[in-house]
């Protein structure tokens, strides 16, 4: 590929494309890009926003698995798959427009479905990110994840609303903070008087995040006393969130919008089910919720998709500190927050 | 198209979305992104407009262009590559400036919703007005870096774009500039401005040659300065920089000599300024420092060529290189036409290190890379793919509910670096802001005073500066109110002869009104006039929204130089922090805004200063 000459020094070409970005992140953070091999799983338009970002940043490949076909239904946020590839395998048709985006990042793509591959596939990246996989699959690929020290990620987005989770399990990064020093050096010019003042220093610091795996965030107890209280005030996503991954397991495909008046009746359902087994109201999680959760909408991938991408690339870098464990959108208050669940 | 898959949106949105006509104003970093949302959501009448051409450093995220798009145009481009997305859709693509008279009000009325995606204030300030003027909803939105914002302009409903005044555009007091620089910035916009002496457009205002009148040196203009007559401005009377500089063949040494080396003598001789200050050194063309400055500590970031820092022998090599090379261009350009400093081209942008790197070795004043000077001479407003993808977001999440009806869903909202306080990282305002009643813009009477010395403005300038550069309008018509006079019409050529007048000759003195009209952007504006001599040093006016904000001007913090000129054009730039070179401070007033954010929002601190302006 070209750039990629297998230097650390970035080329001028790349320095000229990066140029925006870098003075950013810095030099370092980009250095740090340009060594990530990245697989992403899931390629609807949640995914293609993720692959867009990472690809524009420059990262040094992305793999994108999906052993998917393209659908009616990824017409309406799925921009990677052109109109006409309407029942090819949804990664190999995201291919061109995907390499198309950044000629310095290898793109590769892989048809197979991810419950056939064997746990050595992962191995060979830095970080993956898994969208779109049902809760057994997340579970395994966090589990190996954890075993090769890789950074893992995943995420969904459910029409209107997303939420992303991350494991980075032992996190080391570095921080910008900004502290209050008395400075003594004399600026030149500055008359003497002006010397001796607080004034805000910024130092980088080390620092460090753990992170649990995502079945601590599933197997979360509501109900114990500390918890239970904080669920009149929480915000419904975690739950609706849970209610949708069952709905996922339940079926083996999401909510239909053709079916939609049927699927928001078996979701109400399973909120009823799921949020009775977590020891939660029902009332948590609104019958009207359920009708902006089909297909993926394309502005809320924007979100979502931008989101991720953005932890993807502090995670790479190690730089700044990064959201410990979830985030999630809702679309009914425009409110996108960072909780940390699990103990 | 999720509007045409059924089931996808409620029966409500989905048809709104179908019918709409919506207008994005810049294909830029948002831009692109807005409109992939927009055909992807299953809008089918779009249209963008965009002056702009692709440059290479925008394929970092405007994701619609590639490396073969680089020269083309934006709109032309984004239009091409969207439909792709949705070869359903019906996109219009204009290459053209939003503020052409070719869009006027009737324009405007076509569209249900406009979407700005735009990277300065004054294409802002005037899509504000038609939008007010045309009685369409707007949705505004704006990044820089890691940080965004949305808002919604509905008129009578919202505050519009110009309801607070913006901070003023940080300037730095002609003798910090000319004579005490402390800090590099002083040095870089002194090295702007030596550009601009020696081949760009000639200003005044812009002068590099010592100021024998600065205040602080008053009564020991020196033993030299009485060797050279100064003139009333206070600057040394000779020949302009450019003739100087002409009559020698803009010989790199002399120039080096006289700049570098005789100026400095000069300002050393102004004895005052130097009893708390470092003074400066003067340098000699055949013996300059070989050693870089601070090179342990750069070593750490090595890599990038422009991120090295030179030592001053290699600064004036590059000197006398870039000036060669200048030269020949502005010699090769038509008699009377001049260059245009460009952050992109070589030798204006080695130029520019080189001298400000010299004048801050001078002046003990630490020095800069070529990538930082770059950064803070050409305003460079960083930005990154995720930052624009998550605002365009919320703007298309804000149009569904304009098309919805459904305002009272539409607060601002903000994208910040860091989860705030309370988590959250996409930020919304708990309600709307309501228009503020005094805005010189969307009020039902609109009007400002004008600070003036009536004696001394002309016709001219009051159009160029007050009007059309402050005010943001496009083709003012001027009637002096009770006498019916014409001052300015915009009527190519009917009111020329008053041009060089002063106001007073036409009548105009203290509390005059003016009554205003730009046809264009439908807006009438009542202008107040208070005399008021021009302080010293100080700038030529003051407009002001609200009379009873008037105050004693603070001498100290007059300007007569700006940090940087426009903001980098090619980037998104969000409003509140534009044109702010230094980004701690951005960041520090972000912050500000976060914590703020509990107590009523941003525009708590924001009203604060009513002053609009000052020049």
């Amino acid at each position: 590929m070209v750039g990629i000459d297998g230097s650390s020094e970035l080329t001028e070409d790349e320095a000229e494309l990066y140029d925006r970005q870098i003075r950013l992140w810095g030099l370092e953070s980009q250095k740090r890009l340009r060594k990530a091999r990245i697989l992403l799983i899931g390629l609807q338009g949640f995914g293609a926003e993720i692959c867009k970002n990472i690809i524009l940043a420059g990262v040094k490949a992305v793999t994108i698995l999906d052993g998917g076909v393209v659908k009616d239904e990824d017409a309406s946020s799925q921009f990677l798959a052109p109109r006409d590839q309407l029942g090819k395998n949804r990664a190999e048709a995201s291919l061109s427009r995907a390499q198309q985006l950044n000629p310095m990042v290898k793109v590769t793509a892989d048809p197979q479905d991810v419950a056939d591959k064997p746990d050595t596939f992962f191995g060979e990246f830095d970080v993956i990110c898994a969208t779109e996989c049902s809760v057994e699959q997340l579970i395994r690929i966090n589990q190996i994840c954890r075993e090769k020290s890789i950074k893992f990620f995943c995420g969904d987005v459910f029409g209107m609303f997303g939420y992303t989770f991350a494991d980075l399990q032992i996190h080391e990064y570095a921080e910008e903070v900004t502290v209050h020093k008395a400075s003594r050096s004399q600026k030149s010019g500055e008359p003497a008087a002006k010397v001796a003042k607080l004034s805000p220093v910024k130092e980088t610091r080390k620092q460090t995040a753990t992170f649990v795996p995502l079945q601590d965030v599933l197997e979360f107890d509501w109900s114990s006393e500390t918890y239970a209280k904080r669920v009149p005030k929480a915000d419904p996503s975690y739950f609706l969130m849970r209610v949708l991954l069952r709905f996922r397991s339940k079926h083996g495909h999401d909510p239909i919008p053709k079916n939609r008046e049927k699927d928001i009746e078996e979701l109400c359902k399973i909120r009823d089910e799921v949020l009775t087994k977590l020891r939660v109201p029902v009332e948590k999680v609104p019958d009207n919720l359920f009708r902006n959760v089909f297909a993926e909408v394309s502005p809320v991938c924007a979100i979502v998709g931008g989101v991720m991408a953005q932890e993807i690339i502090k995670a790479v870098s190690q730089k700044e500190s990064p959201h410990n464990n979830m985030f999630f959108f809702n679309p009914i208050k425009n409110v996108g927050f960072v909780d940390h669940i699990g103990n | 198209m999720a509007a045409s898959i059924d089931g996808v949106f409620e029966e409500i949105l989905k048809s709104s979305i179908l019918s709409a006509r919506v207008l994005v104003v810049g294909a830029g970093g948002i831009g692109c992104e807005l409109l992939k949302n927009l055909v992807l959501s299953g809008f089918e009448d779009v249209e963008i407009i965009d002056l702009d051409t692709i440059d290479v450093s925008n394929l970092n995220r405007q994701f619609l262009f590639h490396k073969q798009h680089v020269g083309k145009s934006k709109a032309a481009v984004a239009r091409e590559s969207a439909l792709t997305f949705n070869p359903n859709a019906s996109i219009k693509a204009y290459h053209d400036s939003i503020t052409s008279s070719e869009y006027g009000v009737n324009f405007f009325k076509r569209f249900s919703l406009v979407m700005n995606a735009l990277d300065n204030r004054a294409a802002r300030n005037h899509v504000n007005r038609m939008c007010l003027a045309a009685d369409v909803p707007l949705i505004e939105s704006g990044t820089a870096g890691y940080d965004g914002q949305v808002e919604l302009i509905k008129k009578g409903l919202t505050q519009c774009y110009e309801c607070q005044p913006k901070a003023a555009q940080k300037t730095f007091p002609g003798c910090t500039i000319r004579n005490t620089p402390s800090e590099p910035i002083h040095c870089i916009v002194w090295a702007k401005h030596l550009f601009n002496q020696l081949f760009g457009e000639d200003d005044p205002d812009e002068d590099v040659s010592p100021d024998t009148a600065d205040p602080e040196a008053a009564g020991d203009a020196g033993e030299d300065a009485l060797k050279i007559s100064t003139n009333e401005n206070g600057n040394v009377q000779r020949v302009s920089t450019r003739n100087w500089a002409q009559s020698c063949k803009y010989d790199p040494q002399k120039l080096f000599h006289k700049l570098f080396h005789d100026d400095i003598k000069y300002l050393l001789s102004m004895d005052n300024l130097w009893k708390k200050r470092i003074p400066p050194t003067p340098l000699f063309w055949g013996n300059l420092p070989d050693a870089v400055a601070g090179s342990s500590r750069n070593e750490k970031e090595s890599g990038l060529k422009d991120q090295k820092m030179w030592s001053i022998a290699e600064c004036a090599q590059i000197f006398a290189n870039s000036c060669r090379n200048l030269k020949n261009q502005f010699e090769s350009l038509k008699e009377d036409d001049h260059l245009v400093w460009d952050k992109d081209d070589k030798n204006a942008m080695d130029f520019v290190a080189s001298c400000a790197n010299i004048r801050a070795h001078i002046f003990s004043i630490p020095q800069k890379t070529r990538f930082d000077i770059k950064s803070m001479a050409g305003n460079i407003i960083p930005a990154i793919a995720t930052t624009n993808a998550i605002i365009a977001g919320i703007v298309v999440l804000h149009a569904f509910n304009v098309l919805k009806n459904n305002f009272e869903s539409c607060q601002t909202a903000y994208l910040r670096p860091k989860p705030t306080h309370r988590n959250q990282l996409i930020v919304p305002e708990k309600f709307l802001n309501p228009p503020n009643p005094k805005c010189y813009v969307c009020s039902p009477k609109p009007e400002v005073t004008l600070c003036v010395d009536v004696n001394s403005m002309t016709v001219k300038d009051l159009e160029e500066q007050v009007l059309k550069k402050t005010l943001n309008m496009v083709a003012p018509d001027v009637i002096l109110d009770g006498k019916g006079t014409v001052i300015i019409s915009s009527e190519e050529g009917e009111t020329s002869e008053n041009n060089p007048k002063k106001l007073g000759e036409l009548g105009i003195a203290d509390g005059s009104i003016l009554k205003v009209d730009d046809f264009l952007q439908n807006y009438e504006l009542s202008v107040t006039i208070i005399q008021r001599l021009v302080p010293k040093d100080g700038p030529d006016f003051e407009v002001v929204a609200d009379p009873s904000q008037l105050k004693p001007k603070d001498d100290d913090k007059v300007e007569s130089s700006t940090a940087n000129g426009e903001p980098d054009q090619d980037d998104d730039i969000l409003q509140v922090v534009e044109e702010d070179d230094d980004s701690s401070q951005q960041f520090d007033s972000k912050k500000r805004k976060t914590d703020g954010e509990t107590e009523g929002g941003i525009s708590k601190k924001r009203r604060t200063e009513d002053v609009i302006v000052v020049i």
